[in-house]
């Protein structure tokens, strides 16, 4: 490989940094680890950088790179239940409430998420299992297509789906709860005044 | 049937906001949600909560990482060079 290719898939490369350390915050939800877990990662890149074809997906092989090593190093350590991949689209098409809420409750809701801060998002987001959470994050602060997902994660993008669905549900649930709490809190702490 | 219309658009409500479908679904659902004021509402919420994860999660690499990082590239471009 010529000089310059190498350069460009450095430069290219280390453009990634400040996301794949969102990322693994994220995933590791610990500062540490998120920084031992993108210098893994950044390692294992460029030891592995004849496989990577220039001009295709570089981010997207990070990505992959980074939570293969997540999967492999850190999951183990901590002790959550392995979720099985029974995850079908048809188990989504299911769960799919194709209901309306009144307007009246859309208008409430959409107030209150307002209302929230960074920080309880943040922490919704946090409280969702790692693969519920990954998914999320991929597709709504990465912007990766569902089968750049199901690459990254090494899954059928069925299960991607399903993951989404069902993380955004499960996120769109929480949110709802932080934000009753917020106004039973501001409630009383008006009614103390 | 309007009700059909309405399950086809809140079951592909993701794959609309995620830009997933093709451009004639894109352009069905899309008049549908024209016409239709509760699943127009449920667009707006997804949307949000998008825009609100996407917003939460902007984090600068630490300095710290940034120099070891670059330092483990160093080394590794070190050891390549003395193998060939």
């Amino acid at each position: 490989m010529s000089d310059n290719t190498n350069l460009d898939f450095e430069v290219e490369a280390l453009s990634y940094m400040d996301q794949l350390y969102a990322a693994a915050l994220r995933m590791t939800r610990n500062s540490a680890d998120a920084e031992d877990l993108v210098q893994e990662t950044y390692a294992k890149a460029f030891a592995a950088q004849d496989k990577f074809t220039l001009g295709t997906n570089l981010k997207a092989w990070l990505y992959r790179i980074q939570t293969n090593a997540f999967i492999n190093s850190y999951r183990k350590k901590q002790r959550e239940p392995k979720r099985t991949d029974a995850d079908t689209v048809e188990d989504w098409q299911l769960a799919a409430a194709a209901e309306h809420q009144s307007a009246g409750l859309a208008s409430a809701e959409e107030q209150a998420l307002d209302a929230l801060g960074d920080n309880t998002i943040r922490d919704a987001l946090a409280e969702l299992s790692d693969d519920f959470r990954m998914a999320v994050y991929l597709s709504d602060v990465e912007g990766f297509a569902y089968k750049e997902i199901a690459e990254i994660m090494d899954t059928p993008v069925g299960t991607v789906m399903s993951r989404l669905h069902r993380g955004r549900r499960m996120l769109r649930d929480k949110l709802r709860d932080y934000a009753a709490e917020q106004g039973i809190r501001d409630y009383r702490a008006e009614a103390q005044s | 049937m309007p009700k059909r219309q309405c399950e086809e658009a809140l079951n592909k409500l993701f794959e609309y906001i995620d830009g997933e479908l093709s451009d004639e679904e894109l352009l069905r659902i899309g008049s549908h949600l024209k016409e239709c004021p509760p699943c127009e509402a449920e667009r707006r919420i997804n949307e949000k909560i998008r825009l609100l994860v996407s917003k939460a999660h902007t984090s600068k690499a630490p300095h710290q990482l940034r120099e070891r990082v670059l330092s483990t590239i160093q080394m590794a471009r070190e050891e390549s060079h003395h193998s060939t």
